[in-house]
């Protein structure tokens, strides 16, 4: 990429969206000319084409600096791909362990089809490692075993002898006493004539699921290690979002919901780590926007979230159709269950990561992924404060070019924080300050907050249960004094704050809800309620 | 509204043409509308006993593998003994797995072609002598017989409509159909049915309905439903209904993976014209038109903005629509 010192492009291939962006170096600095999302569907290169036309029209004078080729076929290109997570085979002896094992590959970005000998046989087992699209399979258990795992050991390590045989290519993970065995029987005779000729299977031995704190997690990064790509889109955001932590000397969490799963990261400045950050990143199938098939839970949560009069029928065929079609009908009525369903996403992602979210909370917090790609920046931080109910001020901001992965996947640090650092105005699209706090009792005003920017100032009473909004223009800092009658958290515990935020597109949010929000229970009054809340943000929703 | 078939063009280069690409219509999503020899795969298990081999040319009909219906593994011992006709699945020193399980279910060949592969890793590979038809979805099958359109490209087929003459055949049937016509075709001998659209509740109701079935001893004629666009009721796209259309009367087959009507190879496709587009999904879904050229980043429906192209539909002045709705058929 860099060996074309003036100009590239990135590409961000995901699941459901192509996100493209122009890069090129303006008087020593490199600058976003440009960007596109498209779905995934489309052909990348008219794409380009077309970024580059649109550059041409707006400023041919760059163009012309830039020296930038007629085609978008003759510029050099970074790229990231987020799909497809592999499929990985988790056979255990009975269903807790196949559930911890699962957790554990889930985390590590792979989509699971798990089996257990607790409520299915050998057949079954070796069925599920053999199916067409299995990537690779774990087999494991406890080390040392438990009761009902030291009983069927023998036979775990059977599944693991008949696997190897039928699919000698297949990489099999084995973990805990399954690999402290070997995972051989060490007798097994069957198809024994057809074995020589055969290349010798690929064993790997993983941690236990059991080791670890908390347990689990050295099985997970063994598991993420074997399905490390270089140009992983995820895990190019996890990169970058460190870079960015280095870059701003802020703690920084990144949250990106794709189709098929979501990445959560986080990353603080470290003076004792070589990149300047240390950092945490956890993935899960969970946090998919659209599940092949929504279970009734899914249906539930998307509904508890809907603004729409839609019946539980209904929405889940909107939610199968949008799992065909990611980008079908994303206007009207479709941004509003997108939104949702992007809820629901971030919510599972952020509870099928707890050891994140034991870290002190982050200072800017940035979505990425292809759903938040054209929905109202006011709107996504209404989403995103809707399911962060963390008390204290952060900032929020919108990867909107899709720059994160791209730049994540530059093998070079320092050369990452370089361009991170260059253009950071404009990876970052600032939607705003949220200031959450907790603790608030009854419906009468319990307190004010006067913001002070750019010599004007802004003053407002404080209710509990709602959401002030004070405009703050993109690019201004702000300082906001809160007063409370009565003691609250924002952070720490006072009556008293002092806060410096940043504006945005939804100006400074101060979120007076309930932490954790509770919605009425039926459901025309909990639309009713999130309807108000999203007026707040999304005026011209009727528009 | 008027199909945008002219005439037939000599076969189909899958690229639209130097004018697919002209005035911005490379940014529609391409939706190619045969697709040559397709590779087919039909899922196996340790338990199924493979009948053909890699390299062999098959024609329809015949026998690829049975299936066994139900398999158990039992481990030999003083309750169960090997017999003559086990199939032994591992063996441990003194221990011995064996397979069994009932019925065994012939799975034979929808189309002619060649097996490419055919072992339990990869599944049965099969490179079809045929050209295909995509779809979104498919349930059951695979399944084969002769080609009827039943429905127009927005019709919808009732249960009353279903009677035995129709046995053999594989029915189009519009934007859409419940699950008790497909419970009720089944009965009447239909080998399987082509839609635009199923909605998941009869998807829902079809599937618990083929399980109940599947649950007696019988054995079931092969049946398959081929899903088209997805779940939301619309008509089937009119240059698809026009190559089903000239298919009408042929033998053609449902496969599952990937979801495809296969049919014999066909030396000329009827092709829309270059520029012709589809709104394939939200408010205009359904609507076909020409390509008027890219519109930008527009405003749309509750202030989001999205990239679109100007369409020309019927006569009537351009019409922006989100990119991300429409497609075009190469």
């Amino acid at each position: 990429m860099t060996s074309d010192p003036r100009v590239f492009l990135t590409l961000d291939l995901g699941a459901a969206t192509t996100a493209a962006a122009l890069i090129g170096r303006l008087q020593g600095q490199w600058r976003l000319l440009g960007s596109l999302a498209m779905p995934a569907t489309s052909d990348p290169e008219p794409m380009l084409d077309l970024l580059l036309a649109r550059l041409r029209e707006a400023s041919p004078q760059i163009v012309e600096e830039l020296a930038i080729p007629a085609r978008a076929s003759a510029i050099g290109r970074l790229v990231a791909r987020t799909a497809p997570r592999g499929l990985l085979a988790v056979l255990a002896p009975t269903n807790a362990r196949r559930d911890s094992l699962a957790a554990a590959a889930d985390r590590a970005g792979w989509r699971v089809r798990p089996a257990s000998l607790e409520h299915g046989d050998l057949l079954k087992l070796v069925d599920a490692a053999l199916a067409p699209g299995v990537d690779a399979a774990l087999i494991g258990c406890a080390d040392p075993p438990l009761g009902d795992e030291r009983r069927r050991l023998e036979e775990l390590n059977l599944v693991a002898d008949a696997i190897a045989e039928r699919r000698p290519g297949l990489p099999l993970v084995l973990s805990g006493a399954v690999a402290a065995s070997g995972g051989q029987s060490g007798t097994t005779e069957s198809n024994a004539e057809a074995a020589p000729a055969r290349p010798a299977p690929e064993r790997l031995f993983a941690p236990a699921p059991n080791a670890g704190d908390p347990p689990g997690a050295p099985l997970t990064i063994f598991l993420g290690g074997l399905r490390a790509r270089p140009d992983d889109g995820r895990q190019g955001i996890a990169q970058a979002t460190k870079s960015l932590a280095a870059v701003v000397d802020r703690r920084v969490e990144a949250l990106e919901i794709g189709l098929d799963g979501g990445l959560r990261a986080a990353a603080w400045p470290s003076a004792g780590e070589p990149s300047g950050a240390g950092s945490l990143a956890s993935e899960s199938a969970a946090a998919a926007l659209f599940p092949p098939e929504p279970d009734e839970a899914t249906v539930d949560a998307v509904l508890a979230w809907s603004t729409l009069p839609l019946d539980r029928t209904r929405l889940r065929d909107r939610l199968r159709e949008l799992r065909f079609r990611p980008w079908a009908d994303a206007q009207g009525d479709g941004a509003l269950l997108r939104l949702a369903a992007a809820r629901v996403a971030v919510s599972r992602l952020i509870d099928a990561t707890p050891a994140i979210s034991a870290l002190p909370p982050a200072d800017l917090v940035v979505a990425t992924g292809g759903v938040w790609s054209s929905g109202p920046a006011p709107a996504i931080a209404l989403a995103l404060a809707d399911i962060r109910r963390r008390s204290g001020a952060a900032q929020l901001a919108i990867d909107h070019a899709r720059l994160l992965g791209p730049l994540g996947t530059l093998d070079d640090d320092g050369e990452r924080r370089q361009l991170i650092d260059d253009l950071l105005d404009e990876v970052l699209l600032p939607v705003g300050s949220v200031v959450v706090a907790q603790g608030l009792k009854g419906g009468r005003p319990i307190g004010r907050i006067a913001v002070r920017s750019d010599g004007r100032s802004q003053e407002r009473e404080l209710v509990p249960g709602g959401l002030e909004i004070v405009d703050v223009p993109p690019g201004q800092l702000a300082s906001a004094e809160l007063e409370f009658r009565e003691p609250v958290t924002v952070g720490t515990r006072g009556r008293k704050f002092g806060i410096e935020v940043s504006g945005g597109l939804a100006g400074l949010i101060v979120d007076l809800r309930d932490v954790p929000l509770r919605l009425p229970e039926g459901s025309d009054r909990r639309r009713d309620q999130l309807a108000e809340w999203q007026r707040s943000l999304w005026p011209d929703l009727e528009a | 509204m008027t199909g945008p078939i002219g005439h037939p063009a000599s076969g189909n280069n899958g690229t639209g043409g130097g004018v697919a690409m002209a005035n911005g219509l490379g940014l529609v999503t391409a939706r190619p509308l045969v697709q040559r020899s397709p590779t087919l795969r039909f899922p196996l298990s340790m338990a199924d006993t493979v009948r053909v081999a890699p390299g062999q040319t098959i024609s329809a009909g015949i026998l690829l593998a049975d299936r066994l219906r139900d398999p158990l593994v039992e481990e030999t011992g003083r309750r169960r003994r090997e017999e003559a006709g086990d199939s032994p699945l591992l063996s441990a020193g003194q221990r011995t797995w064996l397979l069994s399980g009932g019925q065994r279910e012939p799975l034979e060949s929808p189309i002619s072609g060649i097996v490419r592969s055919a072992d339990t890793a990869t599944g049965l590979v099969v490179e079809a002598a045929a050209d295909s038809l995509a779809g979104v979805l498919a349930i059951g099958g695979p399944s084969r017989g002769r080609l009827e359109i039943a429905t127009g490209a927005d019709g919808e087929l009732r249960p009353a409509a279903l009677d035995v003459g129709r046995s053999g055949s594989i029915l189009v049937v519009g934007s859409r159909v419940e699950a008790e016509t497909l419970t009720r075709a089944r009965a009447m001998g239909v080998r399987g049915v082509v839609v635009a659209a199923l909605s998941g509740k009869d998807l829902r109701d079809f599937e618990a309905s083929e399980r109940r079935q599947r649950a007696s001893v019988h054995q079931l004629a092969p049946f398959a439903v081929l899903v088209l666009d997805g779940v939301l009721r619309r008509r089937i796209a009119s240059p698809v209904m026009e190559l089903l259309a000239s298919l009408e009367g042929n033998e053609v087959a449902i496969v599952g993976d990937p979801p495809q009507l296969l049919f014999r190879r066909v030396e000329s496709v009827p092709t829309p014209p270059a520029d012709w587009v589809r709104v394939a999904s939200g408010p205009m879904a359904g609507r076909e038109g020409r390509w008027a050229g890219p519109a930008g980043p527009r405003r749309f429906g509750a202030a989001v903005h999205l990239e679109a192209g100007f369409v020309r539909f019927d006569d009537g002045p351009p019409t922006p629509v989100p990119l991300a709705d429409l497609e075009r058929f190469v």
